[in-house]
């Protein structure tokens, strides 16, 4: 077996570490250090989702580019903390309220899990840090479709009913649509799968006319020709989709996607807060980010403290006003 | 006993048939399948059936009441008590495990559970209460870096 | 041929010396992966992604894809051993692999395992060398109601599986559709069965409800019988132990239950969403239908072990179709290769294997020498494996308990799921003990929320319409197939218990 010897240096170091400071760590929060951070505290950076994912992927590249940069003096230990859609995970942040060495990233489901179940928390009550990025949607019809832009897309959908795929229904594959129909007029039939592959396939085999979908994973279908691209739903079109247009410059603007972003604890103190932003802003200038940015696809957005979270919880109202009115949330 | 397994199990269907005809949706607002479709069918069709495995349990009941043999689907002969207490065990262990994390929670589980099944040989168990649970801590937490139980409490040993 | 040249160049890429090691490193973790229940490909695959981001993407790709197929070997092993099925595409191989090491052949039903991993494995890479684009036309013409029509003839096999008491069969299949239910529904997003919770949002997982049903329900079952009051060695009783090695009339009498089980797991493994856990339990049933003897399955039958083993290891191979061809991933395993080829700024799709043939033929090579070192390591640590059972039962069962519990939570970290867990098994030792048939709880707890999402992905698509099912060409040569099998195995099994007959009263 191979594991990185820094690796297992720094995982025991926080066994000992987490056994002794596991109580006080919470109650520390009123009493902490006027100089943030004190390199003697261990960061204890929470994934709220396994290996693997988006989310993952996400905090191991923001830890390796600190890490290359020395931009954090201490210790850092990062921790998948699956389970329950975030709930977990992003629980685990909302215990150590108060505290300034707990950090956590986001994803879609920071903002949608809160709606499906009963949490104590919601996006709004952690401290912000920063919005970094943001995923958003391309629609795309199949390649072999008579449909050559978005114009003639929405000709087609008011004339023929339309069945539109995505993955989930409390999710911004739904959200995306669904707002841009309103805006453009016309009514479909959403048809919501279990993956992003589910629906692929259902496009390709000609189950459905088109679908919402994050533009990373079907790239090469794209290439190929075997699925066009009508609109994209970010701010400004990724360099892999050149030529195609936002669904601002297509003449109706959604605003609505899915943030990634890094969260402090609850209360967390002003100094960690305001180091962490000042961190964040020298790691989006570095090669490594953008490089992640590109093999993802995402949209660079950035939003800084308060501002991040007046996104959020218009991200969130949004959401739930659409989701209500479908009777998908109560 | 089947009989109340049965029981138990009719008590399932009909707490799943009434959330599925009183909170589910039986056809969606277009008209089309709604949440509430399959659970109705499945719900009403599961009392349907349980209610008939019932009848057969008790006509077999009063069969073998009347002397008749006992069938193959009868009760095999066996230890009861020791099936019991081995849940019993291994329930406190799924609330220890809660409580004091991964390693401390399995050594504690392990010994007890060996000197009620594996009596009078207490440096054996003692042995493997300790060695088996590290074996295991090693390879999932430090080899695999893989999710072992969090304590909730640390002991203070 | 050029099928061959393309082939030669993946072996002269695939065979250097470090890129052999990280094919070696991935079998053997694969193996370990595979071995501990709970802990499937996709887990291993995931802890093991950020290890490789300095190697070069041949190596490890061929390294993770190893990890991938060297799990289907492994699972198998506590499938025999224990009945605890190592990860979902393997609970399959406890209905039979169990009764068989029960029996005292465990030792001749881990090589059989070892050997049909490897012939399925072998047949599906073989395939993919061959056939790769057209089965990417299969992968791509399915849509919902290929799905419904698929899951439904899964549904259909519940027929063989449910055990000599029709009506506890019949409840145990109900039981797995009911908790198949449960979690946000897809179409509406609304809550079934959450009661608010989190954790129940994605609904219920297949592993903790197989690992408690089979494993610890079987280990409460065991106690009840008083296996733990036995001697030493007392899961299998070691003096019928006849012969390590299979006799040359397992191997005979299993060779065409290999070559079906091999392009039925293909098939279906081809089929995104479809799965080497659908494959296994597919195949399974298959064979049952398909047997002259089909009273014996669950009680120790080669070909029930073979079936799902040979299935599950050609649909791990098939699951590379859609992902090399399409850029699609068929399985929770293969999105985490897609996202690591995404890592190495590789982009998936139909010109994949165009833009990167080296990559791609170098990983299918591999797939071959993979499949190769699997079967040796197997062999290899068998003896060391059966070790396991002449472990007393008395201290064996208790630390199956810890394996199970810690297993389970290792997925999720859910504590829920542990719990789940247990009282699957405690609804396990019931069924176990009264007949009820778990196996069709859990084919139905597999396939039952894939019949429904399907269908009323359907008929929103069709407006409410069944004529959809008879209008694609994909679903019409499905119901053509179903129809063709519902028919003619009756037809056939009559013809076969007729000469049967017939023989004996000749005899």
């Amino acid at each position: 077996m191979t594991l990185h010897t820094d690796q297992i240096a720094s995982r025991i170091k926080a066994g000992v570490l987490g056994m002794a400071l596991a109580a006080p760590l919470a109650l520390a929060g009123a009493a902490q250090a006027q100089t943030y951070p004190d390199p003697a505290q261990t960061l204890d950076w929470t994934i709220a989702f396994g290996p693997g994912g988006g989310n993952d992927i996400m905090a191991r590249t923001i830890v390796e580019i600190l890490n290359t940069y020395d931009l954090y003096p201490g210790n850092i230990t990062l921790e998948n903390r699956a389970g329950g859609s975030g709930a977990v995970g992003w629980g685990h942040l909302f215990g150590q309220a108060g505290s300034g060495y707990g950090i956590s990233t986001t994803s879609g489901s920071f903002v949608t899990t809160p709606l499906q179940a009963d949490l104590p928390w919601a996006p709004a009550d952690f401290t912000p840090v920063a919005l970094l990025a943001t995923d958003d949607l391309v629609l795309v019809v199949a390649g072999d479709s008579e449909i050559q832009d978005i114009g003639q897309f929405i000709e087609f959908a008011k004339a023929n009913p339309v069945n539109i795929g995505g993955t989930g229904t409390v999710n911004v594959d739904f959200i995306v649509p669904a707002l841009f129909a309103q805006s453009a007029g016309f009514e479909f039939e959403y048809i919501s799968f279990n993956s992003m592959a589910d629906q692929t396939t259902a496009l390709l085999s000609g189950a459905i006319d088109a679908m919402a979908g994050n533009p990373g994973e079907i790239l090469g279908l794209i290439d190929s020709g075997d699925l066009r691209a009508l609109a994209y739903s970010g701010n400004s079109t990724p360099e892999a989709l050149a030529g195609v247009p936002t669904m601002a410059e297509a003449g109706h603007p959604i605003g609505v996607s899915m943030p990634r972003g890094l969260i402090l604890p609850p209360d967390a103190p002003a100094e960690a807060q305001a180091f962490w932003i000042e961190t964040m802003q020298r790691v989006v200038e570095t090669p490594e980010w953008a490089a992640y940015i590109e093999n993802n696809t995402l949209t660079p957005t950035f939003l800084f403290g308060e501002e991040f979270r007046t996104f959020l919880t218009e991200t969130q109202n949004g959401f739930e006003e659409v989701l209500r009115s479908v009777g998908a949330i109560q | 006993m089947r009989i109340v397994f049965l029981l138990a199990v009719l008590g399932g269907a009909i707490f799943y048939s009434y959330i599925a005809f009183f909170d589910l949706t039986f056809l969606t607002r277009t008209g089309r399948i709604g949440p509430g479709f399959f659970p109705r069918i499945v719900g009403a069709t599961m009392i349907v059936m349980t209610l008939w495995a019932i009848l057969d349990a008790l006509r077999d009941r009063r069969a073998i009441a009347a002397g008749a043999a006992p069938g193959p689907n009868d009760t095999p002969p066996g230890i009861w008590r020791d099936a019991i207490i081995l849940l019993v065990i291994v329930l406190c262990y799924a609330v220890l495990l809660r409580l004091f994390g991964g390693f401390v929670s399995t050594v504690i589980y392990l010994g007890v559970a060996l000197f009620v099944f594996n009596p009078r040989r207490h440096l054996q168990n003692a042995l493997i209460a300790v060695i088996f649970p590290g074996a295991v801590y090693l390879a999932f937490d430090r080899l695999l870096n893989a999710n072992m139980p969090p304590a909730l409490f640390t002991l203070p040993f | 041929m050029d099928i061959f040249s393309d082939l030669f160049m993946g072996l002269s890429i695939a065979i250097t010396p470090m890129n052999m090691l990280y094919l070696l490193i991935g079998a053997v973790v694969g193996m370990i992966v595979g071995v501990i229940p709970g802990f499937g490909p996709s887990a291993g695959l995931a802890i093991l992604l950020p290890l490789t981001f300095g190697m070069e993407p041949v190596g490890a790709i061929m390294m993770l894809a190893a990890i991938y197929y060297g799990s289907m070997y492994g699972g198998t092993i506590t499938s025999i051993l224990l009945n605890t099925p190592g990860e979902s595409a393997t609970v399959a191989s406890t209905f039979d692999g169990y009764p068989l090491a029960k029996k005292g052949r465990a030792g001749p039903a881990l090589v059989m395992q070892a050997v049909a991993s490897f012939v399925g494995g072998t047949v599906g890479v073989l395939l993919i060398t061959v056939l790769a684009p057209m089965f990417s036309q299969v992968s791509r013409s399915f849509g919902p109601p290929e799905y419904f029509l698929l899951a439904l003839m899964g549904l259909l096999t519940l027929i063989v599986m449910i055990g000599s008491n029709w009506k506890l069969g019949v409840i145990s299949a109900l039981i797995g559709l009911a908790l198949g239910t449960v979690g946000v529904d897809l179409e509406t997003g609304q809550g079934r069965y959450t009661f608010g919770s989190a954790e129940l949002i994605g609904g219920i997982y297949f592993i903790p409800i197989a690992i408690g049903l089979f494993g610890l329900g079987e280990l409460f079952y065991a106690f009840y019988t008083g296996m733990h009051r036995a001697g030493e060695g007392t899961l299998v009783d070691y003096r019928k132990e006849t012969r390590f090695w299979p006799t040359a009339q397992d191997y005979l009498s299993t060779r065409w239950t290999m070559v079906r089980g091999s392009i039925l797991g293909f098939v279906v493994g081809v089929i995104p969403g479809a799965g080497a856990t659908i494959a296994s339990l597919m195949a399974y049933s298959a064979e049952r239908s398909l047997s002259k003897t089909p009273e014996n399955f669950g009680k120790g039958e080669m070909a029930g072990l073979v079936a799902p083993e040979t299935a599950n290891n050609a649909a791990s191979s098939g699951a590379m179709v859609p992902l090399l061809t399409l850029g699609i991933p068929g399985s929770a395993s293969t999105a985490v290769l897609l996202a690591a080829f995404m890592l190495w700024g590789l982009r998936p799709g139909p010109l994949f294997m165009e833009q990167n043939s080296e990559l791609a033929w170098g990983l299918i090579a591999s797939m071959y020498l993979g499949n190769i070192i699997l079967l040796v390591i197997n062999i290899f640590a068998i003896p060391l494996f059966v070790q396991i059972v002449k472990v007393p039962y008395r201290m064996l069962g208790p630390c199956i308990v810890v394996i199970c519990a810690l297993g389970t939570f290792t997925v999720n970290a859910s504590f829920i799921e542990v719990w789940l867990m247990m009282g699957a098994a405690i609804v396990g030792f019931f069924m176990r003990m009264y007949g009820f048939s778990p196996a069709a709880l859990v084919l139905a707890l597999v396939l039952g929320p894939l019949a429904e999402q399907a269908l009323r992905q359907t008929l929103t698509i069709s407006r409410g319409s069944f004529d959809i099912f008879f209008e694609r060409s994909a679903s019409l040569s499905i119901i053509a197939v179903t129809i063709g099998l519902v028919v003619l195995l009756p037809l056939m099994g009559r013809c076969g218990a007729r000469a049967k007959a017939g023989k004996k009263i000749e005899g």
